[in-house]
């Protein structure tokens, strides 16, 4: 209990930056590139650069009154601005949006260590250990997922980036050819579709309090976004160069099927060289994810210590993501509209809350 | 309280232990059997549905060099069944062992399956198992597999699964075959973006009849005389899939043809014979070296497409037999870089005039260097490479660069010696 006092809660910028990596970052070795292909084909890079474009007013505008409302997180933000009302309908929306994000995301993630890995363990047992180990880390709280997502970070950028080496090796550029993929009015389209790939960012804004101070909170955001851009633009051409368009199109888990693919010198199954890097990720994310859901609910129901709904959040997550019969297909439609509904709401949000600030003269103070 | 903090991490790593097995999934070496390769037929009881599996199952014991065993390198099993992974659990029924993909060397197939319209719905079961790797090579087999595994007994490398290693890597190295490129993946993603032709290696044990022409790699596998005691089975030459179905062959000189015009496949130091422009009666030996990329120019958007295709080549002389000093006379050299560039040209026409006629598509690679023509996917497949294809305008030119003459440039005169 010491050390925890010692550092009030905060984390600090190598913290932040870690848990935005591994968080965000991660999406490009699960189901999300496979749903960038089928939108706009092997012009995805194109894609998630517009995107970047895209989700850049509402994260500057985040991280504007993050700034002005020093000490401040997103909830007190939002309950000041929009009143105890309309910021508890907000709030409700949002952590609704984040359980079902975890429950989506954790039946998927089950699904790959299943289907890719362990194949004859029952998928509840998998179910159980993944969740499990992230409610464990969750209950510890955010400086815990920090510290822990900091000491693996660099294992998991070495991992990440022998293997876009060898994939650009390995690859044929050409493949990236024909340059505009499904075409510039579809890539557009898609483009504001998928936006809400980056509704992470907004999350963050919920532990900004828990963060050193508002600069070091603003500066690991912009960081951790360009990292997060660069590393995707880079996979998703790396992905095309391997398999082209029409093979990787196919798959449900590109990542997963690189590393299976890749060769590293005379070394053959390389696979399980960086399964245990992913999978340590994806503990770090799940965490990040309960910890977040529990965060909400506290303040949502005025519970002063949140961190014992862990468990119960969990065992939902656990249950609702047990149902549904075969996890990809209906969980990845299910996510597919999700993230197509739950895209204004995180591009218009901080716009809302800005344009609220502004009338009521918060900025001038 | 506080006697039971230090009782609770111990209850962890006890209930953590357990976890370290890898749960169901953990499996121990001694209990599996390694299939090398995998070997598709078309099923005898002439039930469309099934096919005739055919297991080459490695003993891993033979590879331990301080203890031999008595037990042979390798072990067969055919059966019917109706697809690669249901005949996982069929094989259990005579092998005592768990049946695994890991170490998968190679899948045979035989000509006649390959030909067969159904053969790509076998061909796709293996993306659904995890065990197979999209690395996997693909061999057509002139006979029946099974008879293939059995013919098949190579002389020095008896464990089987570096034997396959081995023949592919020098065979690929030597361009007879088309290793690079014919894998599963490959032949999927070939296949799903249906605008080329995928090439897969071909091999026999069955000798046939071949009139022995002047050139020196005209053949395909089983065609090669190979006298005295060695194994009977061949590697050369390609077979060529459209729309996942095998529809012709390439002869091993028009695999090497293949794989100097396409830079996706890796070519190494190639030996081979070119006639001697002073004379007619002998051949000279070069190696063959690509050391810059082809440079293919395409103008797609006119109404009469073309392709205009420069291919430099690097050549060292490494034999002649005709004695001719090209080493000290620069005009010798050039008639010679002329008759090798006119002789290698003339092939590659043969070839394209071959895929343009005979297969309506082609191996080149050029598919996806025409996507560069191209802004959308849309606008691609609308324009239709394979059926545009046979319409193009091919121009090919060589460029032949003579590098040295082997470790003595110089060559007696033969006149002046039998005087």
């Amino acid at each position: 209990m010491n050390s925890m006092d010692s550092t009030k809660g905060k984390i600090g910028l190598k913290e932040l930056l870690a848990l935005i990596l591994l968080d965000v970052g991660t999406k490009v070795a699960d189901d999300t590139p496979h749903t960038f292909y089928e939108d706009f084909g092997n012009a995805a890079w194109i894609g998630i650069l517009l995107i970047g474009l895209i989700t850049l007013i509402p994260i500057l505008l985040l991280t504007k009154l993050i700034k002005l409302y020093k000490d401040k997180n997103l909830i007190d933000i939002i309950l000041h601005l929009f009143g105890k009302y309309i910021g508890f309908v907000l709030l409700f929306i949002l952590w609704i949006m984040q359980v079902f994000a975890n429950i989506s995301n954790s039946a998927i993630y089950t699904d790959i260590i299943g289907t890719m890995y362990f194949n004859r363990t029952p998928v509840v047992v998998i179910y159980v250990v993944l969740v499990a180990v992230a409610a464990y880390g969750a209950k510890k709280g955010v400086e815990y997922i920090g510290s822990s997502a900091w000491v693996i970070l660099f294992w998991v950028i070495l991992s990440l980036l022998i293997i876009l080496v060898v994939t650009f090796v390995q690859g044929e550029f050409t493949y990236i050819f024909p340059i505009l993929g499904t075409g510039g009015w579809e890539i557009v389209k898609g483009s504001y579709n998928h936006s809400s790939l980056l509704t992470d960012f907004l999350y963050f804004g919920f532990i900004a309090s828990n963060v050193k101070n508002s600069t070091v909170f603003n500066k690991g955001i912009w960081i951790g976004f360009s990292i997060v851009i660069l590393s995707f633009v880079l996979a998703l051409i790396g992905y095309v160069m391997l398999f082209d368009y029409y093979g990787v199109r196919m798959f449900d888990y590109p990542y997963h099927e690189t590393i299976r693919y890749i060769e590293i010198g005379f070394l053959t199954n390389v696979e399980l060289l960086f399964f245990p890097f992913w999978l340590v990720s994806s503990f770090i994310r799940f965490s990040f994810y309960l910890y977040l859901s529990a965060l909400l609910f506290g303040a949502l129901f005025k519970i002063k210590h949140f961190e014992y709904v862990v468990p119960a959040l969990a065992a939902l997550t656990m249950l609702v993501g047990l149902m549904p019969e075969s996890a990809v297909f209906s969980m990845n439609k299910l996510k597919i509209i999700f993230l197509n509904v739950i895209a204004p709401v995180f591009l218009l949000l901080p716009i809302l809350l800005w344009i609220t600030a502004k009338l009521k003269g918060d900025f001038k103070k | 309280m506080r006697k039971f903090q230090h009782l609770s991490p111990i209850l962890f790593f006890i209930f953590i232990i357990p976890l370290l097995s890898g749960c169901w999934d953990q499996t121990s070496i001694e209990e599996r059997a390694y299939v090398v390769a995998i070997g598709l037929d078309k099923s005898k009881s002439g039930n469309e549905n099934q096919i005739q599996v055919t297991y080459l199952l490695g003993n891993p014991e033979f590879s331990k060099k301080e203890a031999m065993t008595n037990e042979p390198p390798m072990e067969m099993i055919t059966f019917d069944t109706n697809d690669v992974t249901v005949g996982k659990n069929k094989a259990n029924t005579v092998i005592a062992k768990e049946i695994s993909f890991n170490l998968l060397s190679v899948i045979l197939v035989s000509e006649e399956f390959a030909k067969d319209k159904n053969f790509i719905r076998w061909m796709y079961d293996t993306t659904k198992e995890r065990e197979i790797k999209r690395k996997t090579p693909v061999i057509v087999t002139k006979e029946e597999t099974t008879k293939f595994f059995k013919q098949n007994r190579p002389k020095l490398e008896s464990r089987i699964h570096k034997y396959y290693d081995y023949i592919l890597k020098y065979g690929s190295e030597a361009g007879m075959i088309p290793n690079s490129e014919s894998n599963i993946g490959k032949y999927y993603r070939t296949t799903q973006a249906d605008a080329s032709l995928y090439l897969a290696i071909y091999g026999t044990s069955e000798k046939s009849d071949y009139s022995r022409s002047n050139e020196e790699d005209s053949f395909m596998a089983g065609e090669m005389k190979v006298g005295e005691e060695t194994n009977k089975v061949q590697f050369m030459g390609s077979a060529v899939f459209k729309e996942g179905k095998m529809i012709g062959k390439l002869t091993g000189e028009e695999t090497r043809a293949t794989v100097l015009l396409n830079d996706t496949l890796e070519m190494g130091a190639i030996l081979a014979t070119y006639k001697d422009p002073f004379d007619e009666r002998y051949r000279i030996t070069a190696k063959l070296l690509k050391k810059e990329k082809t440079d293919v120019k395409m103008d797609l958007k006119n109404p009469l497409p073309k392709i205009n295709v420069s291919i430099p080549i690097y050549l060292d002389i490494l034999t002649q037999h005709s004695m001719v000093d090209y080493a000290n006379d620069s005009q010798k050299r050039e008639r010679l870089k002329q008759s090798i560039e006119e002789e290698i040209s003339d092939t590659l026409d043969a070839l394209i005039k071959k895929t343009q006629e005979e297969f309506k598509g082609e191996p080149f690679g050029w598919a996806t260097l025409a996507r560069k023509q191209f802004l959308t996917i849309k606008e691609f497949e609308n324009y239709d490479w394979m059926k545009t294809y046979p319409e193009i305008d091919v121009n090919i030119e060589v460029k032949v660069n003579i590098g040295n003459f082997g470790n003595q440039s110089d060559v007696p005169n033969l006149e002046e010696m039998r005087d």
